[in-house]
């Protein structure tokens, strides 16, 4: 990467906005900028790229079910509830 | 949404009976909806309270709170966010009372030093192969490291990166505003990355012999 003051500007303006733009939080003409900027930036594209990764692992690793005999707990209290309101 | 057919045409013709209909059927309407959301409120839970028995109490609770005050729900506003309010509420008013850490609120007020920063975690390997260790992460690692997270940065985590809510509908399910729910999800990323390249380090991935000179006393 070159180390231009303008590459050093832009990486840290990149940088800042990084998870705002993985969370897709920035306006269309903020985003169009950070991904130009990822396009030709190695460094910062493959900050993002972790970024991402982690988001992924996170989405994979949290995947809990309600457990039957909760379900089944939940609906008789809610019965129940409307039974007393009633 | 087609399912909110219970509204009557006009108000003025409704006799008290009708009312009361009304009533019943939306509150069918809310057990029915609200029950779509079970896993995800489990989910939640499980982050929150890191225990499936206090988790299935959490979620149990939520939902009788939410029955009892659906007359104050807004029809058409996010069912999902409200339910998700209400929950975190509970937990902050039980369970977090009963655990008795008071040394987590204040988190939100500690300088970046101490959090550690996740770029020199980076530094001590490539990127690429940051990447490629968390791609490769076993889930139940990855949810261990979340669950080491204070509270309030890994329910930041999890509502946006998990449950995919904007940055504006944590900041109404977490009562703060948004630059709060930004700098706690900046946090908690940050102290994850940390975690898991320790895990990774410790594993012998992706571990090379730069990060001894490279790391900063």
């Amino acid at each position: 990467m070159s180390e231009t003051p303008q590459a050093t500007k832009d990486c840290t303006e990149a940088r800042a906005a990084l998870e705002e733009y993985l969370h897709h939080e920035l306006c269309a003409e903020d985003a169009a900028d950070v991904r130009a900027h990822l396009a030709e930036c190695e460094e910062c594209s493959a900050e993002h790229h972790v970024g991402e990764m982690l988001t992924a692992a996170l989405q994979g690793a949290c995947k809990d079910r309600a457990p039957e005999e909760l379900r089944a707990k939940l609906l008789e209290s809610l019965r129940a509830a409307k039974a007393s309101h009633a | 949404m087609a399912g909110t057919t219970v509204m009557a045409p006009t108000a003025t013709l409704d006799s008290p009976a009708m009312d009361e209909q009304r009533d019943e059927a939306k509150r069918d309407d809310f057990v029915e909806q609200a029950m779509q959301y079970a896993d995800q409120l489990y989910a939640a839970a499980m982050r929150m309270t890191r225990n499936p028995a206090d988790a299935a109490d959490l979620v149990q609770e939520t939902l009788l709170k939410a029955y009892a005050a659906y007359d104050s729900f807004q029809q058409g506003t996010n069912l999902r966010a409200w339910l998700y309010r209400i929950q975190t509420n509970t937990y902050i008013n039980t369970y977090r009372k009963q655990q008795r850490r008071p040394f987590e609120a204040p988190l939100d007020d500690l300088e970046e030093w101490q959090i550690g920063d996740a770029e020199s975690f980076t530094a001590m390997s490539s990127r690429s192969a940051e990447a490629e260790a968390i791609h490769r992460m076993p889930s139940g690692i990855v949810k261990d490291a979340l669950q080491q997270v204070p509270v309030d940065f890994r329910m930041a985590v999890y509502w946006v990166d998990v449950e995919g809510l904007s940055y504006a509908e944590t900041a109404e399910v977490m009562e703060t505003p948004v630059g709060t729910v930004m700098s706690r999800l900046h946090r908690g990323r940050k102290l994850l990355r940390g975690l898991l390249a320790d895990y990774a380090r410790e594993q012998g991935i992706a571990v090379q012999d730069t990060i001894v000179k490279e790391k900063k006393p």
